[in-house]
């Protein structure tokens, strides 16, 4: 039996896209209302959900602490059913710690920690559904619950993964691109500076392709970024509705946090 | 799973509401909070739910897997349960936290529904001794606002309902080497019938009179947790929470089998509504 | 829009899994048409004037091939008539999951902007979408979605301006589906009802492959063969290990017999041997099939008997064939033996081959020769048999039905009359898939403009070593020469000499149409009157070949080398040289032998020639082999083209000369690449052979009262050069001709890929090839490995991925292998050829290897090897007895031995167009009834010819 056919002669994907094209991403703000900030997106069939808690003190050993900034602190996932085969357990496994490590330093290079010195701030995300692009799909969940948060950034975080199929870059790989060989990489950006806050990659690649892969990469990034930011805005504009209406009754509700700042945080 | 503190005037007001059967949030002592439940939410999955009680969110998703009969019941399948107490409910959670509650849950839950009388079991088994359908019942907790027993099992008995587990026949060749074939029809699938599998109905003892399906605050003013019962108490809280179970079951199949009919059509909530 | 794709599959380990995929449906994928205005292509591929001339559907119209058409029709649809064809993403698809040759060449007809093929990605249209629905096979689903997308063709296009008479015509053979596509209101036809239809071209027919309905008709129902098992049965007995999966490889000497080779883990591979019609059930050479092994007390050993298959027989004289293969052997012959029970993979390709025309003069069913004997006779049916008698002709295989005593198959082209230089050349480059056509455009697009020169900027990034006193040593008539030499005393008393090599790689860049068409050629192959090349002349002959008086760029491999030739440093450089002198092997002989010679030239060959013995000496006494196989070197008729004289080559000192500094230079740049980069160096091995490989070199050893050792090739090397035999100085060249025979074949290989680089023929732990970039293709990769160590270019993503590397040299291997093959089948025809002018020879011969029926021996002064049977059909066969432990035979009285020197007389035997072949028939020694009396020679007159 022959493997999948990543690229057809045609110039469509497995799925029916075209190289560049991103899969269908959708995304909703303040999902859980325990949480200080939530969010849950789906980015094809790979669906993520991340809640923030925080900023508050540092809890456990005091030597976390730091003077000047606040401590990002991640875990990362995945549902045991998540994949198609089943996980033993959702997180603890190599792969899920250094997924964390990873989120962790993304979001260190994006919140403006130095805001909220002694304190912490608990970013969990969760997969409940694996198709590829996971740590991408955890950056931005966690990037619309930081903002969900009220939690100042420098900017959105967005993350894309690209992979090469003879000599052409492919955008948001689902998960038979991902296994079907070849190098991917993923990336997150922090798109209005065009800074990259985190780029992964572990496999062979040469040199000669690395620039068109990070182009691909980039564009696809910038694609998310317009998505992202039309879900803040859409839910900016239900929650102020809301309050503005009923905003007597449900200042007593915990559903929508009165601590948010609208707007604010773009800085 | 916030910490809830009460202080002792909250404590009597609600404490006699419960006795008046009004409750803080307007319920009587024997009704729900809001559920939500929507099945077929994770797709890679042979069945899936998400039921939301109150704040309480509960994701189950069952892959079933084919394995080897225990040897005590070699002609039966069997149930497999992990409740993942994950870190989005509460940062007290993160790393190995849960795990606890997690075991304890997920022995309870094995306890309750791995029995013939929940579900026939026989028709989990493929052939006797050598195969059959193990189920792996996942329980993912997104958020803890009380009354986890109940909300779980209503989780899992949806989910159940929704479980599609392909078709397989057993080919046999002369040597007698038996291989399993897959059904090449997508379509052709096996349900599980529902119809007895429990719902759990937790009481909490509030004052003098119990309660279903206690909030975070009520909780807090009960004895349950820390006290002791009297033997009346609980003959009294048994016969309730019969009458409960049966409340719940009765709407519980009606709002699957709605959802059910209508198949393909129907679009799909999950975190996005 | 979305669609979710749910399917189960199975794990390895036997659970399941849900596989869940998105599938998303476009509005952008366009109908490809020449007539639309709606679709917003950029060069619609379907045209408009879309005509053949057919008597079903008069106007133009679009075809629709279904996949099963497409899987046994391919050759229809590859005929230049058929064009203006939607192939339909289904199709496509079911086509790469069942046949990857079939998609191959799929794929190579729709690339062929001739062809008009448009691929339709139907199964992205969101409005050719459908989803499976219940109780539907994924057969029907398909079937489906190959009709909806032609409805909405026809839909489609009937909304195009001047399309009124546009017709979509969807081809299939299946009967199901061709009644719901009529239901539905298309124009449905089966392949051949269509095919037959176009009256102006009626040879079309011959190329429509056999169908299961024609075949009944055709032969007996009686049932011959076993049923194979289905795939299923076939993966759980491989599974549970009762059967075996291997490659099937007929014998090239008797039809009656195979053996498959299985595939086990490391070194565990096993031979199994298969005997007898029933027992072969079907298989044909390369198929990949399952065999279950025979009881132990079943059996046999391989049969020493020649057989070949006569021609439709009668049954019992087939029996009688099978009972000759049966013999007394002992327990430690028999080697496992089993039958063909199923075929897990066909390897069918087209054969060449000839027509054996029906005795019956009407009939329209014939039997086909491939030329290739490993392939069984081919059943096909064709009218123009008449016309195609004595031709060369090329036929697929479509089916063996398991009543048929051959396959079925069908006419694919003419080649040209037999016997015909250029007919017999072209059949054995298709034989050997050697690609032979000329350079495409886009090929030569890429080579130098002319006038070419080397300009400023060449220079300033190369070495000038046009001052050297530079010559090149090669056979004469060599216009591609990609290696110089020089040698000249340095002021230390040292020696400086360098290896200057074509510098291709500075004309042939990366990835483009240019490299891409010599990686695939992968080898220049030499025929004995024509050369394919890899790389266009203008390449190999003119601006790459280092000819004399010209400048021309060069990868140079200097060394510093003492009078005692140990290498003192070695450098790489890219450099421009100007050749002295292009000399051959005999020129450059007679200048080291002057002794009046003094020049620059002369002196630089003579050192060179000095520190090569050294090298040779030394290389030996490290363990190298000298083996010796006869090559052979025809003299060409200036005028006809035809060989007029037949020798074997012969060694000078200077072909040893200049293969010692090609070694030195070879092993220096594998290291130094190597070092470089471990893990994608491209280089050459040479494992050594099992022990099992010298059985027959012993033995025939053994039969002088000699001992080879072979535990080393050391040892090999010394008990070869001690073996001799007073009185026959022969002997010792038999001897390493069949010690060639046992060694395994070189390859090349990725060093990040294997563990062990050793060359057993050379004694050296590395080695590759450097020396030869025109003709080899490894050399150019081996040149781009070395320029980007040096620093002189640049890498590219494929020359670091061992992968691709890996993939480049399994293609290399083949290539070379099959250059090989067709070189002497080349040599052969040639040899025909010059057996037909000369007419009978009579010449001394030694026996190389003894057969059960037969002796094979080789006529040194020709390098020739020939059969002697000793049985035929027509008249009473000798007494044989065959003793395999000797081996000898022993016909009536006399045993021949394995070396035995016998007088034969050679002609050819052109009783058979077929298969003309070169007839020795045995002179000496006399055992009556079996020699025959010495002809005469050729007639006076063709010798005076040959004389001059």
């Amino acid at each position: 039996m022959a493997g999948l056919e990543l690229l057809s002669d045609q110039g469509y994907r497995v799925d029916g896209r075209k190289p560049s094209e991103l899969r269908k991403v959708q995304a909703r703000m303040g999902v859980f209302a325990q949480a200080d900030g939530s969010a849950y997106i789906e980015q094809g069939n790979t669906k993520a959900l991340a809640v923030v808690y925080g900023p508050h003190e540092v809890r456990g050993s005091r030597s976390r602490t730091l003077h000047d900034r606040a401590v990002i602190n991640c875990q990362y996932s995945m549902a045991t059913f998540s994949t198609a085969e089943r996980k033993r357990r959702p997180h603890g496994d190599r792969k899920s710690s250094e997924m964390s490590l990873h989120l962790k330093q993304t979001f260190e290079a994006a919140v403006l920690t130095q805001l909220y010195p002694r304190s912490q701030i608990d970013i969990y995300v969760k997969i409940l559904q694996s198709d590829g692009g996971n740590y991408s799909a955890c950056v931005n969940a966690a990037t619309l619950a930081v903002i969900d948060a009220g939690i100042p950034m420098r900017d959105y975080v967005c993350a894309c993964s690209a992979g090469f199929v003879e000599d052409t870059p492919l955008a948001d790989l689902c998960h038979a691109e991902e296994s079907g060989g070849g190098t991917s990489l993923a990336l997150a950006l922090l798109p209005r500076g065009g800074q990259i806050a985190l780029l992964q990659m572990d496999a062979r690649l040469h040199q000669d392709h690395l620039d068109t892969l990070i182009e691909a990469a980039m564009t696809a990034c910038k694609g998310l970024s317009d998505v992202l930011d039309s879900v803040v805005r859409q839910h900016l504009q239900e929650v102020s509705v809301l309050t503005r209406d009923l905003g007597v009754c449900f200042s007593a509700s915990p559903c929508i946090s009165v601590r948010k700042p609208p707007a604010l945080y773009l800085l | 799973m916030a910490t809830v503190q009460v202080s002792e005037a909250e404590k009597v007001y609600i404490m006699h509401g419960v006795r008046d059967d009004l409750r803080v949030d307007g319920r009587g002592c024997e009704d729900y909070r809001h559920m939500e439940i929507e099945t077929d939410v994770v797709s890679n999955t042979d069945g899936s739910a998400k039921v939301t009680l109150g704040h309480t969110a509960i994701l189950v998703g069952i892959k079933a897997e084919i394995g080897k009969p225990r040897p005590m019941v070699a002609d039966e399948g069997f149930l497999e349960f992990f409740v993942d107490c994950s870190a989005n409910a509460t940062p007290e959670f993160e790393g190995r936290g849960g795990d606890e509650l997690g075991t304890e849950l997920s022995n309870t839950l094995y306890k309750v529904f791995n029995n013939r009388n929940s579900i026939d079991l026989r028709t989990l088994c493929i052939s006797p001794g050598e195969h059959c359908w193990v189920l792996y019942i996942d329980v993912l907790l997104l958020q803890c606002d009380g009354n986890l027993f109940d909300a779980i099992s209503v989780a899992v008995k949806a989910a159940l309902f929704n479980t599609r587990i392909p078709k397989v026949h057993i080919s046999e060749d002369e040597e007698g080497g038996k291989e399993i074939e897959l059904s090449d029809d997508p379509y052709d699938c096996m349900r599980l019938n529902v119809e007895n599998v429990p719902c759990i109905v937790t009481l909490c003892k509030v004052g003098h009179r119990h309660v279903v399906d206690a909030t975070l605050l009520e909780k807090a003013c009960s004895e349950g947790g820390r006290g002791s019962l009297d033997p009346e108490s609980i003959f009294e809280m048994t016969e309730t929470g019969k009458r409960v179970g049966k409340a719940l079951h009765a709407p519980l199949m009606e709002v699957l089998q709605k959802e059910e009919s209508l198949g393909k059509k129907r679009q799909k909530v999950g975190f996005l509504g | 829009m979305l669609k979710s794709k749910t399917f189960v599959k199975k794990t390895r380990s036997g659970g399941v899994m849900k596989i869940v995929r998105e599938h998303y449906l476009r509005d952008d994928i366009w109908c490809g048409s020449e007539f639309c205005v709606e679709c917003k292509q950029e060069s619609p591929v379907l045209q408009k004037d879309a005509c053949i001339e057919s008597n079903l559907c008069s106007s133009t119209h679009y075809l629709i091939p279904d996949t099963n058409l497409v899987l046994h029709q391919l050759d229809i649809l590859e005929d230049p008539l058929i064009r203006n064809v939607i192939i339909l993403q289904t199709v496509l698809q079911e086509v790469r999951h069942r046949s990857a040759p079939v998609y191959k060449r799929m794929k190579d007809i729709i690339h062929d902007a001739e062809k008009h093929f448009y691929v339709f990605t139907n199964e992205h249209h969101r409005e050719t979408f459908i989803e499976r629905e219940q109780a539907e096979s994924a057969n029907d689903r398909n079937d489906r979605a190959i009709r909806v997308a032609a409805k909405w063709y026809s839909e489609h296009l009937k909304r195009a301006p001047q399309a009124e008479e546009l017709q979509i015509v969807l081809l299939t053979n299946d009967r199901g589906n061709k009644e719901k596509a009529d239901e539905s209101g298309l124009v449905v036809y089966k392949c051949e009802e269509y095919i037959k239809s176009l009256t102006a071209n009626p040879e079309l027919v011959d190329r429509l492959a056999l169908t299961s309905d024609d075949q009944n008709e055709i032969t007996s129902s009686k049932i011959l063969f076993p049923e194979h098992l289905p795939l299923s049965r076939i993966q759980a007995g491989i599974k549970s290990s009762t059967l075996l999966q291997g490659i099937f490889r007929a014998s090239r000497d008797n039809y009656l017999e195979a053996t498959v080779f299985v595939h086990g883990e490391g070194d565990e591979s096993t031979e199994v041997l298969i005997q007898g019609l029933q027992n072969l059930n079907r298989a044909v050479y390369q198929d990949v099939v399952a065999v279950e092994l025979l009881p132990r007390n079943q059996w046999v050993a391989p049969s020493s008997v020649v057989l070949q298959d006569e021609g439709p027989k009668d049954e019992d004289k087939e029996e009688e064939s099978e009972n000759m293969l049966k013999c007394e052997v002992s327990e430690a012959m028999l080697k496992p033996t089993g039958k063909v029970v199923g075929i897990i993979k066909r390897n069918w390709r087209p054969f060449c081959g000839m027509l054996f025309k029906s005795q019956i003069k009407e009939a329209t069913r014939h039997l086909f020769t491939p030329a290739d004997r490993r392939i069984p006779r081919i059943r096909i049916e064709t009218r123009q048999a008449a016309a195609l008698e004595g031709q060369r002709i090329m036929v697929a295989i479509d089916g063996w039905p398991k009543h048929s005593r051959y396959p079925n198959g069908h006419f694919v082209r003419n080649l040209g009359s037999a016997g015909d230089k250029e007919t017999e050349t072209e059949v054995l480059l298709l034989e050997h898939d050697v690609p032979h056509q000329a350079f495409s455009q886009a090929v030569l697009s890429f080579l130098p403009k002319m006038p070419w020169a080397i300009t400023e900027e060449d220079m300033k990034k190369r070495e000038d070593l046009r001052h050297l006193c530079v010559c090149s040593v090669d056979p004469p008539g060599c216009t591609d020469i990609d290696d110089t030499l020089h040698c000249q005393d340095l002021d230390n008393g040292n020696l400086e000499v360098g290896v200057h090599i074509a510098d291709v790689s500075h004309f042939i860049r990366p990835g483009n149409a240019l490299d891409q068409e010599a990686a695939s050629r992968g080898t220049t192959v030499y025929l004995c009157e024509r050369r394919i090349d890899m790389v266009p002349e203008l390449l190999s002959s003119n601006l790459c070949s280092l000819r004399s008086n010209v400048e021309r760029f060069a990868f140079s491999c200097i060394w510093e080398i003492n009078h005692n030739a140990e290498i003192l440093s070695t450098r790489f450089t890219k450099s421009v040289i100007n050749s002295k002198a292009s000399l051959t092997y005999a020129e450059a002989q007679m200048r080291i032998d002057d002794a009046h010679m003094n020049d620059d030239i002369t002196k630089s060959l003579r050192g060179l020639n000095k520190l090569a013995k050294i090298l040779k000496k030394r290389r030996i006494e490290g363990g190298a082999l000298t083996l010796s196989s006869p090559e052979v070197r025809f003299h060409i008729d200036s005028e006809t083209h035809d060989p007029i004289d037949l020798q074997t080559k012969e060694l000078k000192e200077t072909n040893s000369m200049v293969e010692e500094f090609m070694l030195l230079a070879n092993i220096s740049v594998a290291q130094k690449i190597y070092d470089e980069f471990s893990e994608c160096a491209l280089l050459r091995k040479h494992p050594a052979p099992p022990p099992s490989n010298y059985d027959i070199l012993n033995k025939a050893a053994k039969s002088k009262d000699i001992v080879i050792h072979t535990d080393s090739a050391k040892a090999l090397a010394d008990s070869l050069d001690e073996a001799k035999v007073d009185g026959f100085t022969y002997f010792n060249t038999l001897l390493r001709i069949l010690a060639t025979r046992c060694m395994m074949q070189a390859v090349y290989f990725c060093s990040g890929m294997d563990s062990d680089f050793h060359h057993y023929g050379l004694a050296s732990p590395i080695y590759t090839h450097f020396t030869s970039p025109i003709r080899r293709y490894s050399d150019i990769i081996v040149h781009r490995l070395l320029a980007v160590a040096i620093g002189a270019d640049t890498t590219y993503p494929d020359l670091m991925d061992k992968h691709k590397q890996s993939t480049l040299c399994n293609n290399l291997n083949y290539r070379h292998k099959m250059a090989q093959y067709a070189q002497r089948a080349s040599v052969a025809f040639h040899t025909q050829l010059f057996f037909k002018s000369r007419g009978n020879l009579n010449e001394d011969g030694f026996i190389l290897f003894v057969r059960k029926n037969a002796i094979i021996v080789l006529i040194p002064k020709f390098g020739l090897e020939g059969t002697v049977f000793f049985e035929s059909k027509d008249k009473a066969n000798p007494r044989l007895t065959f003793d395999e432990e000797g081996p000898t035979l022993t016909v009536e009285n006399h045993a021949f031995h394995m070396f035995d020197k016998v007088k034969v007389t050679i002609s050819l035997d052109a009783s058979k167009i077929q298969h003309q072949k070169i007839r020795m028939a045995l002179i000496e020694p006399v055992i009556p009834g079996v020699s025959v009396a010495p002809p005469e020679d050729g007639p006076e007159a063709k010798k005076a010819k040959l004389d001059r």
